[in-house]
């Protein structure tokens, strides 16, 4: 049990608290189970900020094409808001994957970031589209970071203890882009990443490669982003590439091997999950509509 | 399903009367109880094993405040327990064998103050080289887990040395004989790692004493055992003990068997206040001695010319872990699924339970039969391709089937084998085209229909309402719920007008519990007895009423009536109330159980009684699948499940069963198994990197019930049911998986990796062999 728990009323009264001392809390869904399986205690001082939706919880559409995402928003608004599952598809398949129903509902998006796992599913899609997270705090400027910025291990971040995340910006994309998200899962619910991958790609009028990007997920100790990929530009999306897209996965990552697979296969299957997302998000930029989670169309955990 | 509209009013409606309770949340369960001054029991575990125990100091935790009672074995009898072979005792003295092993409990104010003192107790070890290895245990070289297990007490025809728990073999016709003329004969080796049965509820006990008695609340599939388990380790008469179980969250065999209703009860004694010990998740996994045993089989099958099968050798190694609990049974029951249900004249099966330092193995839903039938009917698969026949062919051919003789000489009277292999086969549409990186797979499976002694109390009072009291256990199949139904038919009343009184030892005679399928066959067979007692007061009643004879009248619609005259009626309910005046209406049932039948010309070193079966059940499953070749991930598409299981009674609760148990078959097939360290630790005791198989993971499951004209059996024709359909499902997975890759997954669970592992193997031993070719 914390000894002091704060329902906040405003961000204001929220950043207040964190500054003297307080750790946030909106879902929960780390910070609660953590402590029941006895990863972490709950911390001395918690600070609410569940009902702050009027000031954290939208999701806009800025007149430069950029979408700002507020932290409170969750999963469940993430898998189905039609903004995020047109222009930032990768995110609305990294959030359906996550969980159960109940965790979908009250898991959100800033916690997700903030908890710095390097298995999250929203993690390697915010990378492949370029976010920004949104740092507000009582003592200083605001302040935004870069992901590869922010993210330093498992469960590690340069935030100050005193800043709050308030959202995430996703750049504009360019027109015939498209991403997917594909993670590995031995079941269809309730699973952590084993391995996963995402990819975000943009496409000339004869669909050759224009930019394309790469992230892993729970190959190393925060997500991947996969080097290499710019020397993809120009070409076709084709066998040729996709083999040397997941072979640059595979080179790239630095799998640990646990009771949830072998450094051989997670080396293997991030491979093959970058693949898979690369032609899905290849599709995809050329309007071809895949469902979300697109897991479910590319032969792992396929639909009835 | 063959209902019709002549079936009785049981078959016709369902109403789980524990139903309401459990959907709104009001029902209670045995963590849910608060009594008043009850105090929290906590256990000590063994820091390490295996370990010789060198002294153990309970003086800190004893005298820190809130600590109202610490025990260790010092402060019970001392005397070893345990059906079959008495090799456990309540607390740890000389040596702690498995993780799991209690050194030591304390009862406190708190539930965190009981923690903290059990984890002040101070223990010193000196460490022992742990067996883990069921394959080089029986090594002489080998440490023993029971250095002193000559001298235990132990049922009477129990082979056992050293290491090798107990020993069971069964032999019929000359096997050894037959391979050298076979035309084919085929080796298989395949290997299963134990897993759990997960109740969804973590085990509760709570204990209170008035005077020299003691009432205990368990969350416990078997009442009168953990009666029986208490009256022994504490040596108590059975009528001092009394033992309620509120609403079971699951049991799936785990919540089998006598646990830890001694050590509250003790503890509640010595502190004298009640006490209450809740588990958590991680200790419903490591510390119970009920996990579904890891086995090795190797199999050797000879066939003739046209594929019948001539013989079978094969050695079966379960891993006993470091108590036999109930697996005494084991070796013999595993090597009657080594056979499985064929023809086949010539067997010799060698079925050996081994101690080793893991936890304790004992009854989950259908013990050692999942494993046993993925294993023999994968190796079956392989035998139909040695053959060049269709796997679906082999088992039409070799199957048994009525008035046919089995591998060890029973002779089948009506059963439904063959109609369940076409029932499931043509439930997923074997045979057609299937999409890329699909396949069906295909396995049948039997299981036996295990009878004892139960008894039930009735009673009709003044208003025409009835009371069961039985000795069943519900643990979630619905099958005492059926047996409202059963009286019902009897009495000729609604099923809504019965009540009853279970799951508690004190009200109610002796019932086997929830355990081995058995409720409706032989709590059913004695509420049955009991109705029909009361029954015949009834028409005793109506004939005086009516001027009829006794016989003539037809109890029916709550009504009494002559046969053949329906205005000649009394309401049931009025007769209630006139015997409420005079003779009450009593009934009380506890029929013999029927015989088991004969194995002839089969010999038994170590005979368990168990290769001839009352009442058998039989099934096949039929898998369509899909396999991720990239990544080795199965997805089971749809299940095709026929069950013999004789004259179904429940449909709603039998197709429950079927469902849960597929599902459950999935995860052994796909997701489940326990993964040790080398000191034989489970690394994976919890729901997170323990995979159990999902709602979303569920596939379309098409159930047929073969229901042939059954004698010897239960109640109508009723076999048992929730055990059968978990025994065959990996074993289909297993077959389509192995068409799909060129070869079986020879390791259960076929987790991802395996399969991944195994398609990459067959893929060198191509490349391998086209590289031959080539020069």
């Amino acid at each position: 049990m914390s000894a002091s728990f704060l329902q906040a009323a405003s961000v204001d009264e929220a950043l207040a608290a964190l500054d003297a001392g307080a750790r946030p809390i909106a879902g929960g869904t780390d910070l609660v189970v953590g402590a029941r399986q006895g990863k972490a205690p709950l911390p001395a001082a918690l600070v609410a900020i569940d009902r702050l939706d009027d000031e954290l919880g939208s999701i806009s559409d800025n007149p430069d094409g950029s979408l700002t995402i507020g932290s409170l928003v969750n999963h469940l608004r993430l898998m189905s808001e039609p903004l995020v599952v047109e222009r930032a598809t990768a995110l609305a398949d990294g959030a359906a994957l996550i969980g159960s129903p109940a965790t979908r509902n009250v898991g959100t998006i800033g916690g997700n970031v903030m908890n710095a796992s390097p298995a999250m599913d929203t993690g390697a899609a915010l990378a492949v589209l370029g976010a920004t997270v949104h740092l507000r705090s009582a003592s200083g400027p605001d302040r935004i970071l870069e992901l590869d910025e922010l993210w330093t291990g498992p469960g590690t971040t340069t935030a100050r203890p005193d800043e709050l995340c308030v959202g995430l910006s996703l750049p504009a994309r360019p027109p015939r882009s498209g991403s997917a998200y594909l993670r590995l899962e031995y079941r269809r619910a309730m699973e952590i990443a084993v391995v996963g991958a995402a990819a975000s790609i943009s496409l000339s009028a004869d669909n050759l490669v224009e930019t394309v990007s790469i992230a892993l997920t729970a190959v190393a100790p925060t997500i991947l982003a996969v080097e290499g990929t710019a020397a993809l530009a120009g070409r076709a999306v084709d066998t040729n590439l996709l083999d040397q897209v997941a072979a640059l996965a595979s080179e790239q990552a630095r799998p640990i091997a646990d009771l949830r697979a072998s450094e051989r296969y997670r080396r293997h299957t991030v491979g093959v999950m970058a693949r898979r997302a690369l032609e899905a998000a290849a599709e995809r930029a050329q309007g071809i509509k895949l469902g979300v989670p697109v897991n479910r169309n590319k032969g792992i955990g396929v639909s009835l | 399903m063959s209902l019709t509209d002549s079936t009785p009013a049981a078959a016709q409606r369902f109403v789980r009367a524990d139903g309401p309770e459990k959907v709104t949340g009001s029902g209670r369960y045995a963590a849910d109880l608060e009594l008043p001054g009850m105090l929290h029991a906590a256990f000590r575990y063994a820091d390490m094993a295996p370990a010789r125990l060198a002294g153990i100091d309970t003086s800190k935790a004893a005298a820190m405040p809130g600590v109202l009672a610490v025990m260790t074995a010092a402060d019970v009898p001392d005397l070893r327990y345990s059906p079959g072979i008495a090799d456990r005792k309540l607390f740890a003295t000389d040596m702690v064998r498995f993780e799991g092993e209690i050194l030591a409990a304390v009862a406190a104010t708190t539930p965190a103050i009981a923690a903290a003192a059990a984890a002040a107790i101070e223990v010193s070890y000196e460490s022992l080289p742990a067996v883990t290895d069921i394959e080089t245990a029986l090594d002489p070289a080998a440490p023993l887990v029971h250095p002193e297990w000559a001298d235990y007490q132990v049922d009477e025809g129990i082979v056992r040395e050293g290491n090798l728990a107990c020993f069971s073999s069964i032999e019929r016709g000359d096997a050894e004989a037959a391979m050298h003329e076979a035309h084919t004969v085929v080796t298989s080796r395949y290997v299963a790692d134990g897993c759990h049965a997960v109740p969804i509820e973590p085990r509760a006990v709570a204990a209170q004493w008035e005077g020299n008695k003691v009432t205990i609340w368990s969350s416990t599939q078997v009442p009168f055992d953990a009666r029986a388990g208490v009256c022994e380790t504490l040596q108590m008469p059975t009528n001092r003990v009394r033992i309620i179980v509120p609403h079971l969250g699951g049991g799936f065999g785990g919540k089998c068997g006598f646990h830890y209703e001694a050590h509250v009860a003790a503890l509640a004694r010595a502190a004298r206040r009640p006490v209450k010990l809740v588990f958590s998740r991680a200790e419903e996994f490591l510390a119970p001695d009920r996990r579904r045993e890891g086995m090795v089989f190797e199999l050797t099958s000879a066939l003739d010319a046209d594929g019948r099968l001539q013989a079978r050798t094969g050695t079966v190694l379960i891993d006993c872990g470091a108590y036999v609990a109930d697996a005494a049974f084991f070796p013999q029951l595993a090597a009657m699924h080594a056979v499985g249900p064929y023809q086949v004249p010539n067997i010799k099966i060698d079925a050996s339970l081994i101690y080793t330092n893991h936890q304790p193995s004992g009854s989950v839903r259908a013990p050692t039969a999942p494993q046993a039938c993925w294993a023999v009917e994968s190796h079956t698969d392989e035998l139909a391709a040695a053959a060049g026949l269709d796997p679906v062919e082999f088992r039409r051919l070799n199957a048994v089937d009525s008035r046919t003789v089995g591998p060890t000489g029973q002779t089948y009277e009506e059963i439904g084998l063959q109609e369940c292999i076409d029932a499931a086969t043509n439930a997923v549409s074997y045979g057609d085209e299937l999409a890329e990186d699909e396949a069906i797979g295909v396995a049948i499976g039997w299981w036996p229909t295990f009878v004892s002694p139960a008894g039930a109390f009735l009673k009709m009072d003044e208003d025409g309402s009835v009371q069961i009291l039985t000795g069943a256990q519900e643990c979630g199949t619905g099958a005492v719920m059926t047996l409202r139904q059963l009286a019902a038919d009897e009495l000729g009343i609604d099923p809504e007008r019965i009540e009853m009184i279970y799951q508690d030892t004190a009200a109610a005679p002796f019932g086997p519990g929830a355990t081995g399928s058995q409720t409706l066959v032989n709590n059913g067979r004695a509420v049955i007895a009991g109705a029909k007692q009361i029954a015949d007061q009834l028409r005793e009643l109506a004939a005086d009423q009516l001027e009829a004879a006794a016989d003539d009248i037809v109890l029916i619609d709550g009504i009494a009536h002559v046969a053949g005259s329906p205005t000649a009626a009394v309401a049931i309910d009025d007769l209630a109330a006139t015997a409420a005046g005079g003779e009450l209406l009593l009934g009380h049932g506890s029929d013999p159980f029927p015989e088991p039948p004969e194995a002839v010309g089969t010999t038994c070193v170590g005979d368990q009684g168990l290769t001839a079966w009352v009442g058998p059940q039989f099934s096949c499953h039929a898998v369509r699948i899909r396999l991720d070749r990239d990544t080795g991930v199965v997805r089971v598409l749809d299940v095709g499940a026929a069950h013999d299981s004789g004259t179904i009674i429940n449909p709603a609760g039998a197709l429950g069963q079927v469902h849960g148990a597929v599902m459950m078959g999935i995860g052994q097939a796909l997701t489940e198994g326990t993964v040790y360290d080398e000191h034989g630790h489970q690394r994976n005791a919890d729901l997170l990197e323990y995979k159990l198989q999902t709602i979303a993971d569920v596939p379309h499951i098409h159930t047929s019930f073969i229901e042939p004209p059954t004698n010897n059996a239960g109640p109508r024709g009723a076999k048992g049911l929730a055990e059968a359909p978990n025994v065959a499902t990996a074993a289909a997975i297993s077959n389509g998986l192995a068409k799909l890759i060129g070869t079986p997954v020879r390791m259960l669970p076929m987790t991802a990796e395996r399969v991944w592992d195994t398609i990459g193997s067959a893929h060198d031993q191509v490349a391998a062999a086209t590289e031959g070719h080539g020069k």
